[in-house]
């Protein structure tokens, strides 16, 4: 692994090194207290981990668009909130050069009683934006979600897909070097795919980075010039999306085969466990 | 094998590098939480006004009820203690008040500050921001609760008890400065807690009342002289509670004693408690920012 300063002296947007997330189960598990003293007693639960990552490594230069595929499950999410900064690694190390836009659920974060007009507020100041630039991005941000007269309703009168379109707009307009979006795409109508699809072709032309997790593969062959599969937090492929999509068309395909025929003989089993019971 | 302290680089201010980090001490934890909250001033502005929009403080209606509720607490504890129990304190309804005011702010800003972290699990998923903007602005909005009290307040003097109106009112002010300290640590607390342990919630809702009944609220502390002489152990733990000192000092300047009118409290225990509150600050903004680093993984 070349040390962290070799590697600052190529300009990479990002650099993902050896990168490891752990989940430690006795925290994440929704505890009670009573259920934390039974572990105690029982001295059980205490080293449960599990790694939602393990040894991903990559690059990505400006004006790439990168997108992560896999199957559910597979680390897509967790890699993007690290990417973000919203989870530390627990192994590995991670370089982001930039500013980074990190809406990952586009408007799963909005605060339902307050307006459109607030929450692209409340956002920019979230995500650490100067309040006169927010200002300013205001407006652009309505009309590229084109809301309408919505923006100064609350967000709880919006659609999921006004939501999405506003979450959108927010993650994009603010100028980001590193954009960070997961499943875009779950909704939208057609005018507005197409308007997003130039955005963000727009933010990888400028030089800047894009990480999109996708479960469309249309939008990883058309909109990305790299693509990493993920399987179990590992890299399982990486390369030109074609490629990418064939290798994880089959792998699911073939899970899907798996997957049938365990299905087939549990039907089995339970048929012939019924039979016996009847005779 | 792994690199445990990275280089900071020199290309970008914006730059991230990050790996696995090595454990920070204290003081660097308390210097970073109040450059996080410096620096997200703005933030924490937005979300203050955020949560006075959400209770309804720009309606009017909205504000009515902040000065009706203290009202029917105080009409309820009057009727209880006046009426059921026969005890006779003169001007008791605004005894009571002096302490309700309070309280409710109390109560109502640890209400939300345990949902103010655990509340946002969504937001805290997709966004890196400082996580303590969240119980600071949630205390924060916590004081407009207050300061509409100050109007059924005056009301009852004006109306009521002339006799008892003084200049003195004017130190409410520090002794809710000094309430304000302990509300920010004891919110700090809870909220990083909550997200660990769901049964805060329900736990708080119990142990606040019992609180309350332990501290001369609904009674002088001189009332308790008797304990104080037969158990001088349990009245020294009783002026150990924050509420002890708070609830004398804001009688004090509000109601004063039995016959004679508001008086200057005692200043010495309001400034042990300013002390330690500000200790006790101190420990839970540590406690948050350890606590930081898991929430996105455990929410």
């Amino acid at each position: 692994m070349p040390k962290p300063n070799e590697l600052t002296q190529v300009n990479y947007a990002i650099d993902v090194q050896g990168l490891g997330v752990k989940y430690n189960l006795r925290l994440t598990k929704k505890n009670t207290l009573r259920t934390s003293f039974q572990n105690m007693l029982k001295r059980e639960g205490g080293d449960k981990q599990f790694w939602a990552l393990r040894e991903v490594n990559f690059r990505m230069v400006h004006g790439e668009s990168l997108a992560v595929i896999g199957p559910n499950g597979a680390g897509k999410s967790t890699l993007l909130q690290v990417l973000a900064g919203i989870i530390d690694p627990s192994e590995g190390f991670i370089d982001v050069r930039g500013q980074i836009s990190s809406l990952l659920q586009l408007g799963a974060g909005f605060d339902q009683e307050l307006t459109g007009r607030d929450n692209i507020m409340l956002a920019g100041a979230f995500l650490g934006i100067d309040h006169k630039l927010m200002l300013e991005l205001q407006q652009p941000i309505i009309d590229f979600a084109d809301i309408g007269d919505f923006i100064d309703a609350p967000i709880k009168t919006y659609s999921s897909g006004m939501r999405a379109r506003l979450g959108f707009s927010i993650a994009t307009s603010v100028d980001p070097d590193v954009l960070l979006l997961d499943e875009v795409l779950a909704t939208g109508d057609q005018v507005f795919r197409e308007k997003s699809r130039q955005r963000v072709l727009e933010i990888a032309a400028n030089a800047k980075a894009v990480v999109l997790v996708t479960h469309d593969m249309h939008w990883v062959t058309e909109f990305c010039n790299r693509a990493i599969l993920l399987e179990r937090g590992r890299v399982v492929v990486e390369g030109t999306p074609a490629d990418v999509v064939d290798v994880h068309v089959e792998n699911s395909m073939r899970s899907k085969v798996e997957r049938e025929a365990e299905l087939k003989a549990i039907a089995a089993k339970a048929a012939a466990a019924a039979r016996a019971k009847g005779r | 094998m792994l690199p445990s302290r990275v280089m900071q680089t020199q290309s970008s201010a914006a730059a991230a590098v990050r790996a696995r980090r090595p454990r920070r001490d204290p003081i660097t934890l308390v210097r970073v939480a109040l450059s996080e909250l410096s620096q997200r001033r703005q933030l924490i502005k937005y979300l203050v006004q955020a949560d006075l929009k959400k209770k309804g403080s720009d309606t009017l209606l909205g504000n009515v009820w902040w000065v009706v509720d203290p009202l029917l607490q105080m009409m309820v504890y009057v009727v209880l203690v006046t009426v059921i129990l026969q005890k006779t304190t003169p001007d008791y309804p605004l005894f009571i008040f002096s302490a309700i005011l309070p309280w409710k702010w109390f109560t109502s800003s640890v209400g939300d500050a345990i949902t103010a972290v655990s509340g946002q699990d969504k937001l805290i998923k997709q966004i890196k921001f400082p996580k303590i903007v969240l119980p600071t602005a949630s205390t924060l909005a916590g004081i407009a609760g207050f300061a509409f009290g100050m109007i059924p307040l005056m009301g009852l003097l004006l109306l009521f008890y002339r006799d008892r109106l003084s200049p003195l009112l004017i130190l409410i002010v520090p002794i809710a400065v000094v309430q304000l300290v302990f509300t920010m640590a004891f919110g700090y607390l809870v909220s990083a807690t909550n997200v660990f342990y769901r049964d805060v919630a329900n736990v708080s809702r119990h142990a606040l009342r019992m609180w309350f009944y332990l501290s001369p609220g609904l009674y002088a502390a001189s009332s308790l002289s008797k304990i104080a002489e037969t158990h001088p152990t349990i009245m020294k733990l009783m002026e150990l509670n924050p509420f002890f000192t708070l609830f004398e000092s804001y009688r004090a300047v509000v109601y004063g004693g039995d016959t004679s009118g508001p008086f200057v409290p005692d200043f010495r225990p309001l400034l042990i408690l300013l002390g330690a509150s500000l200790l006790f600050l101190l420990v839970t903004t540590v406690m948050f920012k350890r606590a930081e680093t898991s929430f996105a993984k455990v929410l």
